[in-house]
């Protein structure tokens, strides 16, 4: 069923979106034609995510038009766009974990399917047509990413699709799992599929897309055929501004040895082993699951992992609990701001000092004037924007949520500041006033351990980065002389890398 | 336009936040109204009195619910420290028996948060399940203790005087339980607020994985509300029977959904973290204001069940809408 | 290496199979002792008597696979029970038992609308439904037991076809009729979803808030229906049955494998962990342990479940 390529199966028409601080999506059109593959990048947070949740109805749009299939849709459930042909593959699968492979397709559509046995046979069928091998009765929980992403495209073309869109699909898979992924995505465009491919790896929009859409601040900065476009121009458009303005100058202030650690094992990490020196940025490179939360965590004391040894300026160091790395000079961001780092109902002001009672108290006993000059120190250090020191955190801003955790560690002085996705979900502001803090801290005689799914936010911050695969590390690269595709090689596995 | 829609909010919140009062103030008011004798001295007096177990037991459990949790045990407790204590009074002397209460009370709280520690039981329905069988085993110990008998202070020929004098003495014009209840009410506020065992509590109940992460002692803070609450417990099953004289092992039955209650209505949020134990003095004041008031009224005590049982759903619905 | 590697095996095989294990070491220990635990009679007796907790357990497994709980089937009980009794003095036996098992479907109606509607956590307000219809049983008694003067009522919790009692022929139907539902129907099958994952289940077109509320209203339903085989039974409606009820149900829920996280277990498993507390009654008895030993042994047993439980999701959190 090969048709016209100049076909529009969707035309998004000014499409705007605010939330509560944010205009996440100004003016936005795109057009995607029949049967091409549509790779729409950008940086996170330039609303790519969130255009997509408008076209699957997870989010209403404010303004603007859409029309998919020549219809005009309007406030539709994610499963209403489903059936009528769009569907959308997400970050975060979209699969319930404790139930089969088979029922999970067919999820709500049992009675269609006439019961379990139809299930599993259609299953079958779906993946058998893009050469899925999993068992349809094996759990979702058992299965590896890859897998899952298989069962969702599955899922998509169950629903008879004319148009999936894929949210960053790449970013767990390996290269193996990766080329499996373009053939499938070959194919269903062979078969008249469009596909909106979202990414802000720029090798594989090159690799396999059409037509390109650049994203940037909730606007459409261009859109053109791949061919039209050169890599640089690509990148200048997705960034928008030259490399200098969006970080600051990277901190030179390396010193002696700060931290060795030596061998963390558990079941993620093998025989781990590296050093931190004062004044130091060190970046922790790696995909999403490869170890690197588990490292900072161990290292933190937040997981129980034994037998690895920590000297701290030469010292042996013991940290069983966060308390104990807390009492060591370790600051602590976590990577979910919400859920592991702030108690939303709380006040600003408690949520700062949470971290250093001590201070504020004498014989166990509260001295709220104290805490009171805490809070509103770090507020204003930090330059918070809240109403009052007393207002309830949940009611701040992604940026000023994340500088109100930055605040609690400032107060106690740490010596080694773990950052695990310190910009993540924050406008650009923010997070430029996080870098500069980042800068203040090691300027005077701190070190920092960063965690960023960011790349260009790895490489502008750190004096150092170690790459991560498999709970392994692979390398070791300084970034001011390491090129991009070194230090991405290492961190996907494909080669050793060396200073 | 916006102002005044936004100084009603302010105003709708003030009132949900406080509308146990405004209940308390129309309850008092309707009786007071509909039965004189309401407002008399001996009426009073008998209210104040009635203050006695469940506030005990209440201020206990609201340390817990602060800190995330909830303790069904508290039953369980009142029954063994009950039946402990009263037989204690002849081998011992009062006041070792006193003592002994005190610490059996604090030992089956601090058994309880060893349980939930252990098995690392981070929700509150996991914590309901285990204190509820924590209580069945502090029960049949009570039963075992006792042999199902009840023991009564006229079988006790030694000097019981403390615990007469707390069942029915006065200090003033006031009741000694009454006086006894503001002591401790005036310690564990300072403690609720102005310690930092107090915040740990808070913080814990707040959002344990933050608050871990943070540094602060999550384990001590749910030993800490545990003890309390099994103490408290110990302290109101003492009262409690000291007032009715007599002793049986299921004495305790039901307080625990009446201190949940209490607490509840009073305003300290199921969620964990934001509580005061003054907001569960209000709490307490209005279930014995409304049983007082339909005592007067002539209502059974069934139907009073009833009305308790209505109270706590919509309290813990309102609760749950006002978090939304 | 080998040990620790068989050992947590076992380990495994322990916190999966709770209920198996535990039935098989009763069974194991009981042909030890010198009982007439082996006797048919004893076996259909153990099963007959625990029939009534079956059909509570299979509504209460609708609740807890989708995710949600209810306390409050200890007091829809005894309501129903009490309210059939009643209700026998003054119309036909049918119509009276109808009404009081609806009466347990507009309760489970009640808790629907207020855990699922309104998104509230379902533990505690349950509790308090439960508390409440302990009020509504002690006020419609008196807080006496009301016998019922019906023969033919009586009949139904104690009669039996073929030698098999009425009351484990009506639980193998309710048995077959909640199996067959959670296992072959779309019903049964979005109720896993929205355990498993509520907001993959509503992105998929899952009616969320019906189907977890009518999971609500059945098990209400199933609820009153054991409370009027309870009466049945006994030949009296009392406010005090349910005192345990509801917790130890839930409880056997639990050990059976099904969590209270949502989405896992079913049927069977609950049927299985059920048998577990029918089973330890029953032993408990023929050892004649003394009730008050009884009551702490069941206290422990419920401590020891739901520690595991709690104990295994730690080890799973934990596994870095």
């Amino acid at each position: 069923m090969k048709t016209e390529g100049s076909e529009v199966i969707l035309s998004i028409n000014n499409v705007s979106k605010s939330f509560p601080g944010v205009k996440a999506l100004d003016e936005v059109s795109i057009d995607v034609q029949r049967g091409t593959v549509h790779g729409i990048v950008g940086e996170n947070g330039a609303g790519k995510s969130t255009l997509m949740k408008i076209l699957s109805g997870v989010y209403q749009k404010d303004s603007g038009t859409v029309v998919f299939d020549g219809k005009q849709i309007e406030h539709t459930t994610p499963y209403q766009s489903m059936q009528s042909g769009l569907a959308i593959i997400y970050q975060e699968l979209n699969l319930v974990n404790t139930m089969s492979v088979g029922e999970n397709i067919f999820l709500g559509r049992f009675r269609e399917m006439k019961g379990m046995k139809g299930t599993h046979a259609k299953a079958r069928e779906l993946l058998d047509s893009i050469a899925c091998k999993v068992s349809t009765t094996k759990l979702v929980s058992e299965l590896s990413v890859s897998e899952k992403q298989m069962v969702e495209i599955a899922k998509a073309l169950s629903f008879k699709s004319k148009l999936i869109i894929m949210d960053e699909p790449s970013s767990s898979l390996t290269s193996e799992e990766m080329c499996q992924l373009v053939k499938i995505i070959n194919q269903l465009k062979e078969q008249g599929i469009s596909i909106i491919y979202i990414s802000h790896k720029l090798d594989e929009i090159f690799e396999f897309c059409d037509i390109v859409s650049v994203m940037r601040d909730g606007h459409v900065i261009d859109t053109k055929e791949k061919s039209a476009f050169t890599r640089q121009e690509l990148i200048t458009k997705m960034v928008g501004r030259t490399i200098e303005n969006e970080y600051p100058p990277r901190p030179l202030c390396v010193g002696d040895t700060l931290m060795e650690v030596h061998s963390i094992n558990t079941h993620k990490l093998h025989d781990l082993s590296f050093t931190l020196n004062k004044g130091e940025i060190l970046g922790l490179m790696g995909l999403v699951g490869a170890g690197r939360t588990e490292i900072v965590r161990a290292l933190f004391g937040a997981d129980k992992v034994r037998g690895h040894r920590v000297l701290i300026e030469g010292k042996p160091t013991v940290i069983r609990n966060p308390k104990d790395a807390k009492d060591a000079g370790f600051g602590f961001i976590p990577e979910d701001r919400k859920l592991q780092g702030l108690i939303l109902p709380f006040s600003v002001e408690s949520n700062i000092s949470m971290a250093s009672i001590r201070k504020f108290s004498r014989l166990g006993f509260l001295r709220k004037s104290l805490e009171k000059d805490i809070g509103a120190r770090q507020v204003k250090a930090l330059a918070v924007k809240t109403p009052s020191t007393k207002t309830a955190v949940r009611n701040l801003s992604g940026g000023n949520q994340q500088k109100c955790i930055v605040g609690r560690w400032m107060e106690t002085s740490p010596r080694i500041f773990i950052m695990d996705e310190p910009t993540k979900g924050i406008d650009v502001g923010a997070k430029y006033e996080i870098y500069n803090l980042m800068k203040h801290i090691v300027e005077h005689g701190g070190a920092i351990i960063l965690i960023s799914s960011e790349l260009p936010e790895v490489l502008n911050m750190s004096n150092r980065v170690l790459t991560i695969f498999e709970g392994r590390i692979t390398g070791e690269f300084d970034p001011q002389k390491a090129s991009v595709n070194e230090i991405m090689g290492a961190a996907l596995g494909i080669v050793e890398g060396c200073v | 336009m916006q102002k005044r829609n936004s100084v009603l909010k302010v105003t709708a919140s003030m009132l949900r936040d406080y509308l146990v009062l405004v209940m308390i103030a129309l309850l008092v008011a309707v009786t007071a109204i509909v039965e004189p004798k309401f407002m008399s001295g001996a009426n009073l007096v008998n209210i104040m009195r009635q203050f006695g177990p469940l506030i005990m037991v209440s201020l206990g459990m609201t340390f817990v619910i602060i800190g995330g949790f909830i303790d069904l045990s508290v039953a369980g407790t009142i029954n063994l420290v009950a039946v402990v204590t009263i037989s204690l009074i002849q081998p011992l002397g009062q006041v070792p028996a006193l003592l002994v209460g005190l610490l059996i009370g604090a030992v089956c709280g601090a058994l309880n948060s060893g349980v939930i520690l252990s098995s690392g039981a981070l929700t509150q329905a996991e914590a309901l399940f285990l204190t509820f069988g924590m209580s069945t085993v502090y029960s049949a110990l009570a039963l075992l203790y006792s042999h199902g008998s009840t023991m009564h202070f006229w079988d006790i020929q030694k000097s019981k005087s403390i615990f007469e004098a707390i069942g029915a003495g006065r200090a003033g014009p006031l009741p000694l339980s009454f006086v006894i209840f503001l002591v401790i009410l005036a310690l564990l506020w300072i403690f609720q607020t102005k310690t930092t065992e107090g915040r740990a509590i808070s913080l814990t109940g707040g959002n344990k994985t933050a608050a871990h992460l943070s540094g602060v002692n999550i384990s001590r803070a749910i030993v800490v509300v545990y003890t309390i609450c099994g103490f408290m417990a110990g302290v109101g099953a003492i009262v409690l029977f000291s007032r009715i004289t007599t002793a049986a092992p299921v004495i305790g039955a039901g307080y625990e959904t009446n201190a949940i209650l209490s607490v509840v209505v009073g305003g300290t949020t199921l969620k964990g973290g934001k509580g005061s134990v003054l907001r569960t003095v209000m709490g307490v004041l209005l279930v014995i204001l409304m049983s007082n008031c339909l005592d007067l009224l002539g209502v059974s005590t069934y139907l009073q069940v009833v009305v308790k049982g209505a109270i706590l759903v919509v309290a813990i619905w309102l609760d749950n809408r006002k978090q939304a | 290496m080998n040990g620790k590697a068989i050992g947590s095996s076992l380990y495994a095989i322990v916190t999966k199979q709770k209920a198996f294990i535990a039935i098989l070491v009763m069974l194991i220990g009981m042909l030890f002792s010198h009982t007439n635990f082996y006797s048919a009679y004893n076996l259909l007796d153990m099963l007959n008597s625990t029939s009534i907790l079956l059909i509570l357990a299979f509504g209460v497994t609708m609740t807890v696979v989708a995710g949600g709980c209810d306390l409050s089937i200890g007091g829809i009980l005894v309501v129903s029970g009490i309210i059939a009794i009643k209700l026998l003095d003054v119309m036909p036996m049918g119509l009276a038992i109808l009404i009081a098992v609806l009466f347990g479907a507009v309760v489970g109606f009640v808790n629907g609308f207020l855990v699922v509607h309104q998104r509230t956590e379902p533990f505690i307000i349950t509790l308090g439904m439960g508390l409440l219809l302990t009020g509504v049983a002690q006020q419609l008694t008196d807080a006496h037991p009301v016998p019922a003067k019906n023969p033919a009522f009586m009949m139904i919790g104690n009669g039996d076809i073929l030698g098999v009692p009425n009351l484990v022929l009506i639980m193998a139907v309710c048995f077959g009729l909640c199996f067959w539902l959670m296992r072959y129907t779309q019903f049964g099958r979005n109720l896993y979803a929205i355990g498993g994952d509520y907001e993959v289940a509503l992105y998929s077109g899952i009616n969320v808030v019906r189907t977890k509320w009518i999971a609500f209203v059945l098990c209400g339903t199933s609820a009153a229906l054991a409370g009027v085989l309870l009466s049945s039974k006994l030949n009296t409606g009392s406010s005090i049955y349910g005192e345990m009820t509801a917790l130890v149900v839930n409880c056997g829920v639990v050990v059976g494998g099904t969590s209270f996280a949502g989405g896992i277990g079913g049927i069977p498993q609950s049927a299985l962990g059920l048998l577990v507390f029918g089973m330890l009654d029953n032993v408990m008895n023929m050892l004649c342990i003394t009730s008050y030993y009884q009551v702490m042994l069941k206290g422990i047993v419920i401590v020891a479940i739901i520690w595991l439980d709690c104990f295994t999701q730690k080890r799973k959190r934990e596994f870095v």
